[in-house]
């Protein structure tokens, strides 16, 4: 059904408006590897709904706090804000809700009989853990086997402690097992247990293998074979786990990714005087994030491009160096990692430490005793599309199988195995549907919308100076403060949760071209609204005499719902303000703020907009004594002209009420609603005195 | 399209103060587009009328709906309410409406919210002008698109009056004389000879003189209608 083709009828068939807003997804959550619904829980924290919010972002993505810290995000990379002015700060809002909500903060929803088959996870990173926890959720008992001392994978075993402390991972630890999910730690399948073990003897009906790829790739470079010279997974897990590292004070790191990089700042902070990366790539061509490398830069990270290593340069028993040559391309014609060299261009890099980050493998110790089977280089054998390995009832998942990736590839791979598991178990056919809904597209720089959205500068994130950073393992950057996340968070443009225009309604009278913001209506036959374009004010919604456009992401008859509830609750006077929440307070919108005012109800909305003036007479008719309308100064509005067009509703709703004899003033607009809780506070309460006194 | 206003609060308020029960019929067609009849003014009025009954002591209840057309009875399928069951049905489409709604449900009583007033053009946001009267006889062909039975406050065919004063119309003076309008339009496109020519008395009965007009396209009447 496009989108085009909604009817009422068509409607009536529909719950609430989730199933629109399914239709077409904001780029944000299309791009996401789980699919977290971004939108939502940024609008849910643009209104200071913490919990709801983690509840949305912890309903798709199980490491909620540790993407927070170190995700890829893809979602802002795709934020369609960053044609208007730069993308939404959706990681670090991410973070700062789910760092604020903690480890107990979200919901904890599980089936009320957890007593399907038990399934044996190896490995407790992202991959195993987001497996286990779809898998409790679906009423298996999923236990976890895990190497190391700790669960959370990668995270807690290699990334260092300045860009992931380890609560912040225990949080999402402690979330995912508080499902049902049986954690074992220090226990290493293939030597402590087999898998033949879990399947024969401990009652396990399936195995998913998610051991992830935790060893060092190493490279046979003449000279090598020295305790100076080290894997990167080896030196960052000593780190990690707080052993004693020994590296000399002139540190080279062997690799152009985001690992090494991690070494690279790593030896910076355990003192070594001269770090410098080495890699094949240049500088475009480097894997590592911008990001990553421009903060090693400023703690003394040097780079030098397009070098490879030939061997390890030995004085006595000492490490002096590392003979590189000149890298003349590192891809071939097809974009396939072929790297080629020039052996006449050589040079030695002083150094009295290596670190090799070119690259993990995975650890096949678990194979031991069992009947999987791996292929001719060494790889677990298995089916991309059912997650089945060499053994019907033994699955895999996350990097061991993938490619390398960032912990939210890896969560979503797992809940992929979780449903291959299910379906195996449950006797189905192994069939994932991996189809999207689409994404809705760019917003045209070419259309009035373009120039009509109001620009609003991205909130940066407090950052340690290098100087001070470098020093130890401590956080480099800081969460946002709750004013932060609420600014930043209200910068989303809502994609894809505007207008729809229910067809056989529309009059075609012109409307809602007429009250856009943003020029988007286009009336040919019947009004049509583009979703790329609209901006989700609400105007239209508002404004249309047929009641033919809807919003597909909040529903108009909630409003009366809500204010009914609130007058209910309220003691003596009653009085309703509906106060524009762009610049709310977080405190507001639980509407338990200890400054309330006697009497009265401040219903935030996120946009005037959507205030429509039948709205205004529903409040007198559930029992207001007055209501208040609290508008944005005209210019400081969200959307152009809003208040403007408040203004008229408000006149119109007065004259409708001194047309059947009742008191105008009962009707008030207010413009001060970005002035600050102070000066709305008194505003509003001036107002409620003014109609009916205390 | 037809335009109409809705009546003064009070008059509806009267005709239905004694009513228990009472629906606002809201109608998609030219009341919504020129936003005086539409669900949402319905939804308006509903909201008015329980305010209003409220403020009085009175004990109403006021529900609204809206159906495509009031002057299409395939659309009254659609109706949401049972009309029957109200004691007033307020209708806020044009006269139509009203009329045609209480011929096709007898039992219900269908009372009108709206004064119907004219065929116009939407000149502005919110402005709606009128442009045709419904006279039964098209003489825009020679009045340079100017209608000088709508636009002439006497509707007169063979030329201005002696009223008109600077470009206004004697009878309503911020009205502009739509025989000047002709006279210019006719003038700007070189055509002013249209007005040498006399024009006979115009057939009257096909504007209101004959009784009720009916319209029949012969192509698509049903056997039983032709007569």
């Amino acid at each position: 059904m496009s989108k085009t083709d909604l009817t009422s009828d068509a409607l009536a068939g529909l719950a609430g408006t989730s199933e629109l807003l399914e239709r077409q997804w904001a780029p944000c959550r299309y791009n996401c590897p789980v699919h977290a619904d971004v939108r939502a829980y940024v609008e849910l924290i643009a209104q200071g709904r913490w919990r709801e919010a983690i509840d949305v972002i912890r309903d798709a993505l199980p490491f909620a706090a540790v993407c927070g810290r170190i995700c890829h995000h893809p979602c802002e990379s795709n934020c369609r804000r960053t044609d208007i002015d730069s993308p939404v700060a959706i990681r670090e809002v991410k973070r700062f809700v789910a760092e604020l909500q903690g480890a107990r903060g979200a919901s904890v929803r599980k089936p009320a009989r957890q007593d399907k088959a038990k399934v044996a996870v190896i490995g407790a990173g992202p991959a195993g853990m987001s497996a286990a926890l779809d898998l409790a959720r679906l009423g298996y008992r999923p236990t976890v086997f895990e190497k190391f001392p700790v669960g959370g994978g990668i995270p807690a075993t290699a990334i260092p402690k300045y860009r992931l402390p380890r609560d912040v991972i225990q949080m999402d630890v402690d979330w995912i097992c508080a499902h049902g999910v049986e954690l074992v730690t220090g226990v290493e399948i293939g030597k402590d247990k087999t898998v033949d073990d879990l399947l024969n003897k401990a009652g396990f009906a399936a195995v998913i293998v998610a051991a992830g790829l935790s060893r060092s790739r190493s490279l046979p470079l003449p000279g090598g074979d020295h305790p100076r010279v080290m894997g990167v997974l080896d030196f960052l897990t000593a780190l990690a786990f707080d052993k004693p590292v020994e590296i000399g004070r002139d540190v080279v790191v062997i690799g152009g990714g985001n690992v090494a990089i991690d070494a690279a700042r790593s030896a910076v902070r355990l003192g070594a005087a001269r770090v410098r990366a080495v890699c094949l790539e240049d500088e475009q061509e480097m894997p590592a994030w911008q990001w990553e490398q421009d903060e090693a830069r400023e703690e003394g990270v040097a780079f030098i491009h397009r070098r490879g290593p030939v061997e390890v340069v030995r004085r006595g028993d000492q490490v002096a160096g590392l003979k590189t040559r000149k890298v003349t391309r590192v891809f071939d014609e097809q974009r396939r990692f072929s790297p080629q060299y020039d052996d006449s261009d050589t040079g030695v890099l002083e150094c009295d430490t290596i670190i090799l980050a070119i690259g993990q493998m995975a650890d096949t110790g678990f194979v031991a005793g069992s009947a999987l089977k791996l292929d001719s280089r060494g790889r677990l054998e298995y089916n991309p599309a059912t997650h089945q390995t060499s053994v019907p009832n033994v699955f895999a998942c996350g990097e061991i199988v993938t490619a390398p990736g960032s912990a939210v590839e890896a969560c979503a791979n797992g809940q992929r195995a979780a449903k291959a598991v299910d379906a195996f178990l449950s006797g189905r056919e192994i069939r994932i549907d991996d189809a999207l809904p689409p994404s809705i597209g760019k917003i045209d720089p070419d259309s009035p919308c373009f120039q009509a959205v109001k620009r609003a500068q991205r909130t940066a994130v407090a950052v340690e100076p290098a100087g001070k950073r470098s020093r130890d393992f401590a956080a480099v950057d800081h969460n946002l403060t709750i004013e932060q996340a609420l600014t930043e968070a209200r910068r989303c443009m809502s994609c894809g949760s505007g207008a729809e225009v229910l067809v056989d309604k529309c009059a075609a009278c012109l409307t809602c071209l007429r009250v856009c913001p943003f020029g988007v209506p286009k009336v040919i036959d019947v009004a049509r609204i583009d979703s790329d374009l609209c901006q989700a004010c609400g105007m239209c919604v508002a404004d249309c005499p047929a009641n033919a456009i809807i919003a597909k992401g909040w529903q108009p008859g909630s409003l009366i719902e809500r204010t009914k509830k609130e007058l209910a609750a309220l003691k003596g006077r009653k009085v309703v303000a509906y106060v524009c929440g762009h610049y709310a307070p977080a405190t507001a919108w639980s509407a338990q703020g200890e400054d309330a005012i006697p009497g009265v109800a401040e219903i935030y909305l996120p946009s005037m907009c959507r205030l429509s003036t039948a709205e205004m007479l529903h409040a007198l008719e559930a029992g207001a004594q007055g209501v208040i309308v609290v508008a944005a100064e005209i210019g400081a509005d969200r959307y152009p002209g809003a208040t403007e067009r408040i203004r008229k509703r408000v006149q119109q709703g007065r004259d409708l009420l001194q047309e059947i004899g009742l008191d105008a003033g009962r009707l008030v607009l207010v413009e001060e609603a970005s002035k600050g809780r102070e000066a709305v506070r008194a505003a509003i309460a001036a107002a409620a005195d003014a109609i009916a006194p205390m | 399209m037809i335009v109409a206003e809705r009546k003064p609060f009070d008059e509806i308020m009267e005709m239905v103060a004694s009513c228990k029960r009472v629906l606002v019929l809201g109608c998609g067609g030219c009341v919504t587009v020129c936003l005086t009849g539409g669900e949402r003014q319905a939804e308006m009025l509903a909201s008015q009328l329980r305010l209003a009954a409220g403020a009085k002591g009175l004990a109403m209840e006021v529900d609204f709906d809206s159906i495509t057309r009031q002057c299409d009875k395939e659309f009254f399928a659609n109706l949401k309410k049972d009309l029957a069951s109200y004691d007033a049905v307020v209708s806020i489409a044009c006269g139509v409406g009203v009329q045609y709604m209480g011929e096709q449900f007898a039992s219900a009583r269908i009372l009108p919210g709206m004064n119907t007033q004219h065929l116009a053009a939407n000149t502005a946001p919110g402005v709606w002008t009128e442009y045709c009267h419904g006279c039964g006889e098209c003489v825009l062909a020679w009045t340079g698109g100017i209608c000088p039975i709508a636009r002439c406050s006497k509707s007169l065919v063979n030329g201005a009056c002696g009223g008109t004063n600077h470009g206004k119309c004697e009878v309503k003076a911020e009205m502009d004389c739509g025989w000047l309008l002709i006279y210019k339009k006719l003038q700007e496109t070189g055509r002013l000879d249209e007005l040498r020519k006399l024009r006979p008395p115009r057939n009257w009965r096909k504007d209101r003189s004959d009784g009720v007009r009916r319209l029949v396209l012969k192509d698509m009447v049903e056997e039983e209608t032709k007569s």
